[in-house]
């Protein structure tokens, strides 16, 4: 009887302590339910690659926020804008308060005065950007419609560049965001410019203008400016570049730009050194964002690998999409919860964090990865550098956590397409539904096919030829 | 069973000679209803056959959502449309084809389809991307043939010259089109008579 009863208890133990390990920490802040679409545009749960981990704002440093417009990051620092009270912000990796900038200093530390003795100050700036390899930090001073260069370390003022006498069209020199590639040639947009981007010199004078829509001139255009008068063809709309609202630059040169301009076939555009857009657009869909709702993009940011993010202004919410233009991951919502946003402004990759700007909270979020994130975005990283066997295991790890991340199944056919192991490579294809590279296996597996059974296949065309032969010659000795 | 036997042979020669084909076949009365009959109903069938075993290289149908009596309906609606119309026009404008005639026309002319559905349902399973244009060709090798054979049939059977058939098969779309108004109106008028029933009775139930 005692026996049994101490069976009893310890089974009874054994229930207590046999539940359910503890969910893995993979999404340990948020309890957002995330989505993804699937190649039939089917929307299907998914967790998210990234989770809130810390939130910049005025309760961090004792000045008053009252809405941040832009960030950059570089240098191992996060640079803030604050338009309204024309303040740049810095803050360390820790996120710590280091300085804030909104008198312009010389490198003895005096105010620069201007020519009428007044102070040098930021006049609602509204982007910036840490330029690294020359350690600068550009600001677009919108107000005062001027650039500001400072030190990247000593926070002093550098240069100004004030709008060149060869600057040519009607865009009025009011720098928006900026943005400054390898060889130190400025690029800003101007809000609701039509002309595209201004791209200026590293002196500072005026280049040209960049990514300006090819006018798409069909016969149907034709035929009505044939047949209208000179003074109809005058007020014909011209077709013009879209208004772009932000930019950024990625390693190799390339432009990375929104814009919200509807009149625009694209919203995200990635721009060779020609100014044509060459976004790859490999994925289930194009980089639209969401499938049925009208998103509005009003940032862009890319990291090392090419996996960049969008940020959504209409619903809050950050598309991830890897160099290819797979979607990756949806993140992030308006609403009023914790971590949610009100009016997002801008986005920056910190790291392997993503730092995204609120306007109206006057905050900026850190995303940290989540294990999924880890996992998903590490596997289009090792994929980028070449790296096949990190990369499926990786994706084999991401779909561990998410069964409805469709990329992963991909990601491990390519690497067995690589090891022409064409089986697997199929099965994994037809499971990410990616009949393009499917197609490849299918090749590689078809051939293999035919040199094994070579013998057979010309055996069955020999018996062929010979009967169309026999039955020729049946024929004609029938005819006689 | 012999007499199968003569309707596919009347069938074979047909295809390959419509206009001394269709002529036997309304003037001779080489024809066969059932016949006729079964190539419709396997046209519904391949297509539904097609839907479901296209490689997957290129079959972008979602075939977990696959219904078969949709698709069938699908491709076999329109083509008795296209008989119902013609008919109704063709026996306003001096055609002198019957119904009969025209179904089992149109029927015989869906073989080319049948086959080549067929054949590039197989051929689909063992191509890649790039060889997708030998596909296509099929495909539009069955399209022509069909349209060939639907032309020289109306000209046969309703005993039209060329212009004439074109005209007809253009008034022929006006008619389909006043076949699916009315249908479409004649539903929704039914509709709403339904709904009044309902409500009529749903109240007569909740009173007593």
């Amino acid at each position: 009887m005692a026996k049994k009863k101490i069976i009893a208890f310890l089974l009874l133990l054994a229930l207590v302590f046999m539940q359910e390990p503890k969910a893995a920490a993979y999404a340990m802040n948020t309890e957002d339910h995330h989505y993804t679409y699937d190649f039939w545009g089917a929307v299907l749960k998914s967790i998210p690659a990234f989770e809130l981990a810390y939130t910049i704002d005025g309760n961090t440093m004792d000045i008053t926020v009252s809405g941040l417009d832009d960030v950059a990051t570089g240098g191992g620092r996060v640079f803030l804008i604050d338009t309204q009270e024309s303040r740049l912000h810095v803050f360390d990796e820790e996120f710590a308060y280091v300085t804030s900038v909104k008198l312009l200093r010389n490198e003895e530390r005096k105010i620069v005065l201007d020519e009428n003795g007044n102070q040098v100050a930021l006049t609602n700036p509204e982007g910036v950007w840490f330029h690294e390899s020359q350690n600068e930090i550009y600001i677009a001073d919108t107000g005062a419609e001027r650039i500001v260069v400072l030190d990247g370390d000593g926070y002093y003022l550098k240069r100004l560049i004030t709008k060149p006498d060869n600057m040519v069209g009607v865009t009025q020199f009011r720098p928006s965001k900026v943005t400054v590639d390898s060889t130190n040639k400025i690029y800003f947009t101007v809000q609701s410019g039509f002309e595209g981007i201004v791209e200026l010199n590293q002196s500072g004078t005026f280049s040209r203008y960049f990514g300006v829509n090819k006018p798409v001139v069909d016969l149907w255009d034709y035929f009505w400016k044939k047949i209208s008068s000179d003074e109809q063809k005058s007020k014909m709309t011209k077709i013009y570049a879209p208004a772009f609202n932000n930019l950024t630059i990625d390693n190799d040169g390339f432009v990375y730009a929104t814009t919200v301009d509807t009149a625009a076939e694209k919203q995200v555009f990635r721009l060779n050194p020609k100014g044509e857009n060459v976004l790859r657009e490999k994925g289930y869909f194009p980089v639209v964002g969401d499938l049925k709702v009208e998103n509005k993009f009003i940032d862009v940011a890319i990291n090392d690998y090419g996996v960049y993010a969008l940020l959504d202004q209409a619903t809050g919410r950050i598309f991830l999409y890897d160099f290819d233009g797979n979607l990756v991951n949806i993140f992030g919502k308006n609403g009023d919860l914790r971590g949610n946003f009100k009016a997002p402004s801008a986005i920056a990759w910190f790291g392997d964090k993503l730092i995204a700007t609120d306007k109206n909270l006057r905050c900026a979020y850190v995303y940290e990865m989540t294990e999924f994130g880890k996992a998903a975005l590490g596997a289009a990283k090792s994929y980028y550098y070449g790296e096949w066997e990190e990369s499926a295991r990786l994706s084999k790890e991401a779909l561990r956590l998410n069964a409805n991340y469709d990329l992963a199944y991909i990601g491990i056919g390519k690497y067995y397409l690589m090891q022409d192991d064409f089986k697997n490579a199929m099965y994994y294809f037809k499971l990410g539904n990616e009949k393009e590279f499917y197609s490849q296996a299918y090749n590689g597996s078809r051939s293999l096919w035919i040199q094994d059974n070579f013998i057979w296949i010309l055996a069955v065309l020999l018996l062929l030829a010979g009967l169309l032969v026999y039955s020729e010659i049946r024929y004609n000795k029938k005819k006689g | 069973m012999r007499a199968w036997k003569e309707d596919l042979k009347n069938l074979f020669y047909t295809l390959f000679h419509p206009f001394d084909g269709f002529f036997e076949m309304k003037f001779r009365k080489k024809g066969s209803m059932a016949l006729a009959t079964v190539l419709l109903v396997l046209y519904g069938l391949v297509s539904i056959f097609n839907t479901q075993y296209t490689g997957f290289i290129f079959n972008f149908f979602p075939l977990h959502s696959l219904q078969s009596i949709q698709l069938f309906l699908l491709e076999v609606v329109p083509i008795l449309l296209f008989i119902v119309s013609n008919w109704s026009t063709t026996s306003l404008m001096n055609g002198s084809g019957t119904i009969k005639d025209i179904w089992i026309m149109t029927c015989y002319s869906l073989v080319p389809l049948i086959l080549f559905n067929i054949v590039t349902t197989l051929l689909s399973n063992v191509i890649i991307l790039e060889e997708e244009p030998i596909l296509t060709a099929f495909y539009y090798i069955g399209v022509v043939w069909f349209c060939y054979l639907i032309f020289c049939g109306l000209c046969t059977i309703h005993e039209y010259t060329a212009s004439r058939n074109i005209l007809t098969l253009f008034v022929t779309l006006i008619a389909a089109i006043i076949i699916i108004f009315l249908v479409i109106l004649y539903f929704t008028l039914m509709d709403t008579v339904i709904g009044f029933i309902e409500t009529i009775s749903t109240e007569i139930s909740k009173r007593w």
